[in-house]
């Protein structure tokens, strides 16, 4: 997130939470018009109360990041965000919160009913745990799923097609050499899609850890 | 031959040459061939098309799919429409055998058919895989027209004109096996 | 066992209830295969003779996995993917995705890129809503107006399929504008379209909207005020059935939309009847939109001629080595927005819908998060039929307009 916090005017409804937010340890960062603020897990319930009071009457959306393989990425494993907005039109505010793994977050259930469920979507994909949940349980996945599917380490799953003559393509290979992570057999160091550029040493920060593919 | 021909000749001498046993197959597979009733299997996508195959301008009650069974008890055929969730397959194997014999499965749409776009963990890759699928249906969507197609296809399949991609000749299926 | 008790609705066993045997409520299962539901939503429902005294609906049996294959896919290739989430108005998460990705790439789509995509989408929306009437009322029994709503989608799904290629789940658009330029046949259809189109709304309203059996089926029937209707976190037309006046086209405008003179119309019961209404008003407000950007559409490019985004005109490959550098970059690699997470809200058929990106400057999305306004809306379920029968709660399903794809995304 870009670090210039007063890059874009903020309207008044959204300056008055972002002002009510800051002895919680609120910090702010903006990107493009969207307006963050970052608060510590304790102040995660307040701070939503505060943004509701002060007309941010609606959550959006509640769900979460992994940071796990994000090149360059300092700090907690995961974030959960909280993604409000105001019901008359004037503004939408993003209040960040940054966890480990394992560690647990209040709910605001009692606030929004609406986030029952995005709560539970979370629980489902990333494994955190909300206290005071009325109902904490898998949401999309199958019951005797285990694992939680958004995480960077849990694997897309991708079954090899297989022809009829035999042969048979991996498609988790073919992909690999999108990507940069093995060059495969033609040795085309092609692949930024995971936050390199060819121009850049690939096989670090891309969650392939110990994979030095060689240097272009 | 005229139906007192029939009454005249033995009954076991009929059945050995193959004659009355075999006709009467044959018009139980024509019956069942043109009053196929589908069980509503609809998942995603497809299903929408599915819908518009049953419409005005697409008809598929004129091959004799007249209604769409809520119940499966009363269906003759699933036509899977959609993609199938590793959490859904159990209830849809669950579905199928609540379909009394003759049954049959139409695979519609690349997603039921071979997982589709999607090959990852919550998509079964070949619907094959969880019930016994007679015809595949490729697109994403396909047309309401190749839906009918594929239910023509399947009408052959019954009354055992149809022919594999070898080109042996597929059995019908039998009258009176239980 | 009380009715508070109905937390863990899918996964009490005898062995829980036993010595508390329950004989007053009865627990039913409204399975996945079901005709009344819109795609396979599963229900756990506590009767009291007719009455319904809890409801949880069980999501999932759809689940696909769209975010983390996305996050597998290069942002072009993404494109392919959103539509199938919300297969009745596909082009809505399209657009969403598309200017998500605009938003981060700082793109800027030319005038008529845009006229082309409001068009379209306005008219998907009224496509989405005659498949709203045509099975809601399929639902209540009525077998007549889903044959006239499907004639109309018919008519509606050739003119996709003259513009885009396919009837339904389109590829057209792109990061930057679209595949290709409308077909000149495209405008006398939606000529044709807007003028026949208004007379078989006054069917529609004629066929349910002022008849009795109808309306004694949906008036007051799962009525949500605005207070419980903004609590569950109700989106879209069934909001502003419920006096919120919230429209993303207005209150957050997108690609053009405050050039256009639309209103949005509000009713104040919250009942299943002004969930169904406002749906025919909010068609006639979609064919105006359809009316002005056709009207004010000029000549002009369809995709923003950044090198970064868009393949280069293949007369420039023959004669400039940058051009193939960029044509072979963008086809092998596709292209690198900055890193930073964005989101953009806009409207679709039942409610908010967004796209939030992160990006980490490579050419797939790092992660993509769907807003998708099913999955808040069916909450809403709960307070709308907890109380009333249950033969209405396939009413309340039907007019809350949910759709699975959307759902379980």
């Amino acid at each position: 997130m870009s670090d210039k916090p007063t890059d874009v005017e903020l309207a008044a409804a959204t300056k008055a939470t972002v002002d009510a937010l800051e002895p919680l340890g609120g910090v702010l960062s903006t990107f493009k018009d969207m307006v963050s603020v970052t608060v510590p897990k304790e102040h995660v319930v307040e701070a939503v109360r505060l943004a509701k009071e002060n007309g941010f009457e609606m959550v959006s959306d509640v769900f979460g990041i992994d940071y796990l393989t994000y090149p360059g990425h300092q700090g907690k494993r995961f974030t959960v965000v909280y993604n409000m907005r105001n019901p008359d039109g004037t503004g939408r505010l993003f209040i960040r919160v940054e966890l480990d793994d394992g560690e647990t977050l209040p709910t605001i259930t009692h606030l929004f009913k609406a986030a029952n469920f995005m709560e539970r979507e979370v629980y489902d994909m990333f494994g955190v745990v909300f206290e005071g949940h009325p109902d904490l349980r898998k949401l999309l996945t199958p019951e005797d799923f285990e694992g939680h599917p958004h995480r960077k380490d849990f694997p897309l799953g991708e079954t090899p097609t297989l022809f009829g003559e035999g042969r048979f393509l991996d498609p988790a290979a073919f992909r690999a050499g999108l990507i940069g992570a093995d060059p495969g057999l033609t040795g085309w160091k092609g692949g930024a899609a995971k936050g390199i550029t060819s121009e850049q040493d690939f096989g670090q920060g891309a969650g392939m850890e110990g994979k030095e593919s060689g240097k272009p | 031959m005229g139906l007192r021909d029939l009454f005249e000749k033995d009954v076991q001498e009929l059945e050995n040459e193959g004659i009355l046993f075999s006709g009467l197959e044959k018009l139980v597979a024509w019956g069942r061939s043109n009053s196929l009733w589908p069980a509503t299997f609809g998942l995603a996508c497809c299903a929408i098309e599915m819908m518009q195959s049953t419409n005005a301008r697409n008809d598929m009650s004129r091959f004799g799919s007249e209604v769409f069974r809520a119940s499966p008890r009363q269906a003759d055929v699933m036509i899977v429409a959609g993609r199938l969730s590793k959490k859904m397959a159990p209830i849809m194997r669950r579905v199928y055998e609540q379909m009394p014999d003759p049954k049959w499965v139409i695979s519609m749409g690349a997603c039921a058919s071979s997982g589709g776009m999607f090959n990852n963990y919550a998509i079964v890759q070949n619907v094959d895989s969880v019930v016994p699928v007679d015809i595949f249906v490729p697109g994403c969507p396909p047309r309401p027209e190749a839906l009918v197609y594929a239910v023509m296809q399947l009408q052959k399949k019954v009354r055992g004109e149809a022919f594999d991609e070898h080109g042996v000749e597929l059995p019908m299926v039998e009258g009176w096996s239980r | 066992m009380s009715v508070k008790d109905l937390g863990h609705a899918a996964t009490v066993t005898r062995e829980e209830q036993r010595g508390q045997f329950e004989t007053r409520y009865m627990r039913i299962n409204v399975g996945p295969q079901h005709p009344s539901t819109h795609g396979v939503l599963r229900l756990v429902v506590d009767l009291d003779g007719e009455e319904i005294v809890g409801i949880k609906p069980q999501i999932g049996y759809l689940h696909t996995g769209f975010e983390k294959t996305m996050e597998n896919r290069t942002y072009q290739q993404c494109v392919t993917y959103s539509n199938r989430m919300d297969y009745l108005h596909g082009f809505s998460h399209d657009l969403a995705y598309v200017l998500s990705v605009e938003k981060l790439m700082d793109a800027r789509v030319p005038e008529r890129a845009e006229r082309i995509r409001v068009a379209l989408n306005e008219l998907n929306r009224i496509a989405s809503h005659l498949v709203f009437i045509g099975t809601g009322l399929l639902d209540m029994g009525a077998l007549t107006p889903f044959f006239y709503t499907m004639r109309e989608r018919e008519t509606l799904l050739d003119i996709f399929e003259l513009v885009c290629g396919v009837r339904m789940n389109f590829g057209y658009f792109r990061v930057g504008g679209l595949y290709r330029d409308v077909p000149d046949e495209f405008f006398p259809a939606v000529d044709q379209f807007l003028e026949t189109f208004p007379k078989m709304i006054v069917q529609y309203e004629r066929l349910f909207a002022k008849n009795d059996i109808f309306v004694n089926r949906l008036k007051n029937i799962g009525v949500l005020s605005r207070e419980t209707a903004l609590d569950w976190g109700l989106t879209g037309p069934s909001l502003r059935a419920s006096g919120v006046p919230l429209d993303f086209r207005k209150a957050a405008p997108y690609s053009g939309y405050q050039d256009y003179d639309f209103d949005v119309p509000t009713y104040d019961a919250g009942d299943a009847l002004s969930r169904m209404l406002i749906r025919i008003d909010e068609m006639r407000e979609s064919m105006k939109i359809v009316r002005q950007a056709v009207d004010r559409m000029e000549p002009g490019p369809i995709r923003d001629p950044d090198r970064r985004i868009s393949l280069p005109p293949r007369s420039e490959l023959e004669n400039s080595m940058e051009a193939v550098i960029f044509h072979f970059k963008l086809v092998t690699e596709g292209f690198h927005p900055p890193r930073g997470e964005v989101y953009v809200a806009t409207e679709s058929a039942r409610g908010e819908l967004g796209y939030y990106i992160v990006s980490d400057g490579g050419s797939m999305p790092y992660r993509v998060k769907i807003r998708v306004p099913s999955l808040i809306n069916l909450q809403s379920l709960e307070p709308a039929c907890l109380g009333g029968l249950f033969a209405d709660m396939v009413v309340n399903i039907a007019s809350l307009d949910p759709i699975m794809g959307d759902v379980d995304k």
